[in-house]
């Protein structure tokens, strides 16, 4: 029964100075469930698009049942029998299930779809496959999360799939769900289906997988069944513990709190969201995506306000329902999509600064220019941002450089807590080190920082304390220099586990 | 063993009621306003009177179905999707041609295919604009309308011109069955409609492109034919209007573009009454029925035809915002 489905030998991908993958391996055999894990960046992503023909690799040969495919696309990929379910559910909301399953491939009587059969052919395969009765009929939009997902899944099976890729199936399933899922997955995997099962839960993963490779940097660390060494061992493989000089300390004495957060809760999002802020204090949270971290953060923000709770600064509790509130108050936030929500990156670099602060510039209504470029000339210096002026538009800059822009924005308004939603993400090395350089400075000042972040390690090495929180939960607190990115990973996973420390 | 499998949204259920709810107004302020005039107008429910409704919904019902489908190819949202504000201009144009080349002494064999080809030329023009060129389709066919009217008024000096031949005769004047010919236009088609949009692979496909792009691109649907599809289909949709529009005043009239309102509100309600909340050709026909009989129903009741325009338009705001409210999740 177990023979080789898919192989992909030594499989490099350059996306211009960085690479993505590098003589990575990966083999996929018939009946049996393989996960893929590795750290933000580490790889899992690009390998998937390579097979899947959206990206094409630099080096490395792939083989289909033996055979190696030469081009791939993703019409040769499907032809092969691999099939993808990604992340987001691709499902149009409006349609029925059976027209879901069956778009595209409808059965027909001459020129008009063959209802009657169409839907008696998706119940049949609900059937079959998952035993699950549902009304052929019942609008997509009306399904659960996990009965979408099975959806996308019946409707690969329909077209004979022997390979099912699944992204990060479980990333919007409460816990109930991922189990019937499982019983789902284990079920196609006895009738001989091929399944690789993306994920960034550990728990999930040491279940349900039988083989898991493990990635890191876009290599091979190796492939392992998880059921004999475990996951502590797979989660040392994943996490890179070389962290060198990446990040600036500082020497900062937490003073009172400036941020407190009672109780907050938001409906399906997070709740009873409770902890402290000191001034000078950076507090990390740790979260794997859908857990709720950055909705707690929008949340504080007034992006999305709390159904019960209550958020004090300085000892004033405030409720803020609006953006504009909260900054009134003294939050300021540092988002992360920065070109959706950070700079107006057809303003200039000045205009972008003083945009929040425009207030304490203006006299009588109007802006003060002169005033507006003192002030943006010595951030940019203080800050580095590489421009020959503030003139320039936003546009033009590097995203590191955007990204201190968005911060020098909120540096001019002189705010008391500061929100970083990813603040690091796309931006290249040099700018990260600025930007932890930035963090210590704000601390130093005695701001309170809340710091979201999926990379774990700049979480451990940057955080004072770092709440974890897991599907909507804080479920745990470490604090000093006993953080890890390790015990991060594993307790966002929802996974308590004590890591081997000599095997570090 | 069963599957155990739960709804994830705690509000589902008070939303799938307000659905309903909103379903059943829709019915209920139709059936509401079709007893209040039965009532108070009078002579509203002869037999006359009632087919008389009916043909004026012809020409509206065929303009409603031209857009109907650009709804339902360009996203059901009709705020963020496509729309074709061009449609009753470019009827107008139509017509103009179709009159023209009538009164120059062409023939229907010429005459019909030229008007079509014109409503499918605007429609192409649509189709380039808001596909190739990505303009936003609320400006780039309110710019096309703009272009539609304008050659409209070139081709006809803004007067009147009078058209005759037997096709349109027996359009203007035929029966068959006791029902008129026009009124057997809306019924067939209707029924083709209905048959491709709702029976056809090539419905079900347009319905996904529009509720999901990304879901249709992803099972190898080529988006924007589709897209562009529905806009060629609307200017066919226009022609084939203006045809009917030229039988039943038998001359092409300035003013043709004045339909955009009610053609709209009757498009825009139509979502209302399918369980989808999406545009289908049964409800677009059902409320291209409910307009034509409230403004029938005000000309009965003395009501100026001023306040008519007015009252659809109120109608687009109501039914826009209370269909994206409902969608609102």
């Amino acid at each position: 029964m177990n023979s080789v489905a898919v192989e992909m030998r030594d499989v490099s991908k350059v996306f211009g100075p960085v690479k993505a993958l590098n003589q990575a391996s990966l083999t996929i055999e018939y009946g049996t469930i393989h996960g893929v894990v590795g750290q933000n960046g580490a790889g899992k992503s690009t390998i998937i698009k390579v097979l899947a023909g959206i990206y094409r690799h630099d080096e490395g040969s792939i083989f289909v049942e033996g055979k190696e495919l030469k081009s791939i696309t993703p019409k040769i990929i499907e032809k092969c029998g691999i099939h993808f379910i990604h992340q987001d559910r691709l499902l149009v909301s409006t349609a029925t299930v059976a027209e879901a399953i069956f778009l595209r491939n409808e059965p027909t009587f001459g020129p008009f779809i063959n209802h009657r059969k169409m839907n008696a052919q998706a119940t049949e395969l609900l059937q079959r496959y998952f035993d699950l009765e549902l009304d052929p009929t019942t609008l997509i939009t009306d399904l659960s999360t996990a009965q979408q997902k099975i959806v996308q899944i019946t409707r690969s099976l329909s077209q004979n799939a022997k390979v099912l890729v699944l992204d990060e199936p479980t990333a919007a399933l409460v816990t109930k769900e991922v189990e019937s899922l499982f019983t789902v997955l284990r079920r196609l995997k006895e009738e001989g289906i091929a399944i690789v099962f993306i994920s960034h839960y550990m728990s999930e993963i040491e279940s349900i997988c039988d083989t898991v490779t493990v990635l890191r940097n876009g290599e091979n660390v190796g492939q392992v069944s998880p059921k004999e060494v475990g996951i502590e061992k797979i989660v040392t493989m994943m996490t890179n513990r070389d962290t060198s000089e990446m990040y600036p300390r500082r020497n900062v004495e937490v003073g009172a709190p400036v941020l407190e957060v009672d109780n907050l809760s938001l409906a399906s999002h997070f709740d009873s969201v409770s902890f402290q802020v000191g001034a000078g204090e950076v507090v990390g949270l740790a979260g794997l995506l859908g857990s709720g971290d950055k909705e707690v953060l929008q949340s504080l923000f007034g992006l999305l306000p709390p159904d019960s709770g209550t958020v004090s600064i300085d000892g004033t509790s405030h409720k803020f329902r609006s953006p504009v509130n909260a900054v009134e108050n003294g939050i300021a936030m540092i988002p992360e999509d920065r070109r959706a929500h950070g700079v107006a990156v057809n303003l200039s670099i000045a205009e972008n600064i003083t945009l929040a602060s425009v207030d304490k510039i203006s006299k009588r209504g109007f802006v003060n220019r002169q005033e507006e470029i003192e002030s943006v000339d010595a951030l940019i210096e203080e800050l580095g941002v590489k421009t020959p002026s503030g003139d320039m538009l936003v546009r033009n800059l590097s995203g590191g450089n955007q990204q201190k822009v968005v911060v020098a924005k909120w540096l001019s308004c002189d705010s008391r807590v500061y929100l970083l939603d990813e603040p690091t993400v796309a931006v290249d090395v040099g700018s990260k080190i600025e930007i932890y350089g930035l963090i210590n400075r704000l601390a130093a000042e005695g701001k309170g920082i809340v710091f979201v972040s999926s990379d774990f390690e700049e979480l451990a090495e940057m955080c004072d304390r770092v709440l974890v929180i897991y599907k909507g939960e804080i479920i745990g607190e470490y604090e000093g220099s006993s953080i890890n990115s390790e015990q991060l990973l594993a307790a966002a996973s929802g996974k308590k586990i004590t890591i081997n420390r000599s095997a570090v | 063993m069963k599957l155990q499998l739960f709804k994830s949204d705690m509000n589902s259920n008070g939303y799938t009621l307000q659905k309903m709810a909103i379903r059943l107004g829709a019915f209920a302020a139709f059936l509401g306003i079709m007893v209040f005039f039965a009532v108070t107008a009078r002579g509203f429910t002869t037999s006359y009177n009632i087919l008389n409704i009916i043909e004026q919904s012809t020409i509206l019902g065929f303009l409603a179905f031209g857009i109907t489908v650009v709804f339902i190819g360009t996203g059901t949202d009709v705020q963020k999707g496509g729309i074709d504000l061009s449609i009753a201009a470019n009827a107008g144009l139509c017509a103009a041609v179709y009159a023209v080349l009538l009164e120059r002494g062409y023939g229907d064999s010429l005459a019909i295919p030229a008007a079509i080809a014109t409503g499918l030329c605007v429609g192409f023009l649509n189709g380039f604009a808001v596909v190739t060129l990505r303009i936003m389709p609320l400006l780039s066919t309110l710019a096309v309308m703009n272009i539609a009217a304008g050659l409209e008024l070139a081709v006809t000096q803004n007067t009147v011109i009078g058209a005759a031949s037997p096709l349109l005769d027996t359009l203007a004047f035929g029966k068959f069955l006791g029902i008129s010919a026009l009124a057997w236009c809306l019924i067939i088609g209707a029924a083709l409609m209905v048959a491709i949009v709702h029976y056809s692979p090539v419905g079900l496909r347009l319905y996904s492109v529009g509720g999901n792009v990304e879901a249709a691109k992803s099972v190898g649907i080529y988006a924007g034919r589709y897209v562009y599809g529905s806009y060629l289909f609307s200017g066919f949709a226009a022609g084939a209007a203006s045809i009917l529009i030229v039988a039943r005043l038998s001359a092409s009239t300035p003013g043709t573009g004045l339909l955009l309102l009610p053609v709209l509100a009757a498009a825009l309600l139509g979502a209302v009454f399918s369980r989808r909340f999406v545009p289908t050709i049964g409800g677009t026909l059902l409320a291209v029925l409910f307009i034509g009989a409230l403004s029938n129903g005000f000309q009965l009741l003395g009501i100026s035809s001023y306040w008519v325009s007015g009252v659809q338009g109120a109608l687009i705001l109501v039914v826009v915002a209370v269909t994206s409210f409902a969608k609102k999740s």
